[in-house]
């Protein structure tokens, strides 16, 4: 047996509920198990128990118990957290320098985890200059390295698209071999084809534990992306909460945008964008599509004005609602409620507070504090938080990443509601279902047609 | 304004600084402190790559020479001479150190300070992530006045050194997690990636520290 938990129940502090429920559990070697569930489940919990990280780093109260043998890796969620150098060579040298490996293997381990998740950039390239899905692949490299007998990722292809993702699958199990690999992911169809075990998580229990082809004809929670069901039908909005204020017609000439990481030592500006020319119009939706690292977030700040071109030009909107990757980011308040008026009340706009909450399925929880909130329930607030104003711009960086179906139902309701009432929606995305008018493709910086 | 400063190793340049301070204990003289102030000036405008850190971190000593410097001249007498001592030694016991640990390579201060120094692998390796981490802290100030501002909400100082500090704290605790999950946790034995190796350049620093530091003792 390589993870053993026995009647193991976690409340976090200041929580009122555990996050995981008397769970019984064991996962021999060599075993590769697929864990899922709905957003809030437990899921990243179950990994941080393994990991030996509740009731040490992460304060709560824990009762019966949780082994794990064996030389552990693991990839957490927020891949900017994991990293722990300013140069991505150093950052994956990190693990195999505290194995205590001699230098000429470090940097052999080094190499081979840089390729086998296709970050192909030298040692010395800064990772704060890095895109969120290139990070997720540093993370991973990371953990590659240590070449585990006990490998945890936690949505490791979340931020990937699909052949991306497909490689980075291989790349993890070529490093797997007849090791031991638990891996956590919503949008999970490709794993099942090469994974042994499934076990579905809600509400902190366990409610499916079996095979690959016993899950597939189990009923599990509705709100899991189960292969073959279609993606969900976006949630109807209310008109009266999406309709823009005043609308917005974005148009950006020539526009070029760097990332620019500045320290005493000296600037490092990378072109993230370059000559983009596109005109957004109202009641639109349009997608930024293309690989990892290819300006797509960049793109969209520069078009909603929140980062300002080095060249070219862009008009800016009166107002923009901005739905950044981490939602807590945006966080300013201590409680639900006054996150949603912050923004209104600092226009002098009215809210209808209530229908927001009840329309983001938050209603009732409107005194909770925002930190306390499951990853899903944070994508959420932050939607709301963010067009409470009815802005004409909605701008929307992966906002459907690492959510069940219902959060995305929500979110791509948003979309479509909000631009059927007139407001200008644009969205870096690399999920295909993520709806949309049109796309602009980009791939180093450049958009291709 | 040749940058040479940034090719320095992290104790070198650590070096470089306590040199300042350990000079300036020895000024006995207005001619010696101004004398001495001078080859600071001077290494400083040779050695880095731009004006605005030491100018900023001129703006950071100003406070402590003007206090100095007054409360000199209100209890010793109103001395111009004694005044212009006190100030100018305080300038160079603050001011080349603050310019050097900012140039100081935080990603390889670990390497030397366990290679070099044999200071614990553990602490080194923490030390140097966690100051690594400062340049996060910039990062995230950016990122969370750029929400702020798409949301229309005020950037106070207050506000917004709260919410990064907030930001930090929880950042700091996935880190952990993460640090913990690649092994360091359980790192009894620890290896370095890289050497800490020393230039021609390193050295001439250090003989050039020592040079500073013990000149005006022997004066």
């Amino acid at each position: 047996m390589t993870i053993g938990f026995r009647d193991f129940s976690w409340t976090p502090a200041h929580a009122r509920r555990p996050t995981l429920a008397r769970i019984d559990l064991r996962i021999a070697a060599g075993e590769r198990v697929l864990v899922v569930g709905p957003s809030g489940s437990g899921k990243s919990t179950l990994l941080h128990a393994v990991a030996g990280a509740l009731g040490t780093t992460i304060l709560g109260e824990a009762t019966g118990s949780v082994d794990a043998v064996g030389r552990l890796g693991m990839v957490t969620q927020n891949p900017s957290s994991s990293v722990v150098a300013d140069r991505i060579g150093r950052d994956v040298a990190f693990g195999p320098e505290n194995l205590g490996l001699p230098r000429k293997e470090i940097w052999r381990r080094v190499d081979a985890a840089l390729e086998a998740v296709d970050l192909r950039y030298g040692h010395d390239h800064l990772t704060s200059a890095l895109s969120g899905g290139e990070r997720h692949r540093l993370a991973l490299a990371g953990a590659l390295a240590l070449e585990p007998e006990l490998l945890l990722l936690d949505e490791p292809t979340s931020m990937l698209d699909a052949g991306l993702g497909d490689d980075v699958r291989r790349a993890v199990l070529d490093v797997v071999g007849d090791r031991t690999l638990v891996v956590v992911e919503h949008r999970f169809e490709r794993w099942l084809d090469v994974v042994d075990r499934v076990v579905a998580l809600d509400g902190g229990r366990i409610v499916f534990d079996g095979s690959v082809g016993e899950f597939r004809v189990a009923s599990v929670p509705e709100a899991l992306w189960m292969p073959g069901r279609p993606a969900p039908d976006p949630t109807v909005i209310p008109a009266e909460l999406v309709t823009p204020v005043e609308p917005a017609r974005i148009v950006a000439r020539g526009m070029a945008v760097d990332q620019v990481t500045r320290t005493l030592r000296g600037t490092v500006r990378t072109r993230a964008v370059a000559d983009l020319t596109v005109t957004l119009d109202p009641a639109t939706i349009t997608a930024l599509v293309g690989p990892s690292g290819a300006g797509k977030s960049s793109a969209l700040l520069a078009l909603a004005g929140l980062l300002d071109p080095v060249a070219g030009s862009v008009e800016p909107p009166p107002d923009v609602g901005w739905s950044p990757q981490d939602p807590e980011i945006g966080f300013v308040a201590t409680s639900v409620r006054r996150e949603i008026e912050a923004t209104p009340q600092a226009l002098g706009r009215e809210v209808d507070t209530e229908a927001l909450l009840e329309a983001v399925g938050l209603a009732g929880r409107g005194d909770e504090h925002p930190y306390r909130l499951s990853g899903g329930e944070q994508r959420r607030l932050a939607l709301a938080a963010a067009v409470a104003h009815r802005p004409g711009l909605l701008a929307m960086d992966e906002p459907t990443v690492g959510q069940d179906r219902d959060t995305w139902a929500l979110v791509a309701g948003w979309m479509v509601s909000a631009a059927r009432a007139g407001t200008t929606v644009v969205a870096a995305t690399h999920d295909p279902d993520v709806p949309r008018h049109r796309e602009l493709r980009l791939s180093h910086g450049r958009a291709v047609r | 304004m040749t940058g040479v400063a940034t090719q320095v190793n992290p104790l070198a340049l650590l070096a470089v600084g306590l040199a300042g301070t350990l000079g300036s204990l020895g000024v006995d003289t207005l001619p010696e402190a101004l004398a001495l102030a001078t080859c600071w000036l001077v290494v400083v405008a040779l050695a880095s790559p731009s004006w605005r850190h030491p100018a900023f971190c001129l703006a950071l000593v100003a406070l402590p020479v003007v206090s100095v410097a007054w409360s000199t001249w209100m209890l010793g007498g109103r001395d111009p001479q004694t005044t212009a001592l006190a100030a100018v030694r305080i300038f160079v016991l603050a001011w080349p150190g603050a310019v050097a640990v900012g140039y100081v390579d935080v990603a390889r201060l670990g390497d030397y300070l366990a290679q070099t120094l044999r200071v614990p692998a553990r602490f080194a390796a923490a030390l140097s992530a966690a100051l690594q981490r400062v340049g996060g802290t910039w990062r995230a100030w950016h990122d969370i006045a750029r929400a702020r501002r798409a949301r229309g909400l005020r950037r106070g100082p207050g506000a917004m050194a709260f919410a990064v500090l907030v930001h930090t704290m929880r950042e700091a605790s996935r880190t952990s997690i993460a640090m913990d999950a690649r092994g360091f946790a359980a790192a009894r034995r620890r290896t370095w990636a890289e050497p800490a190796s020393w230039t021609r350049v390193d050295v001439g620093a250090v003989l050039l520290a020592a040079v500073l530091a013990v000149t005006p003792h022997v004066m």
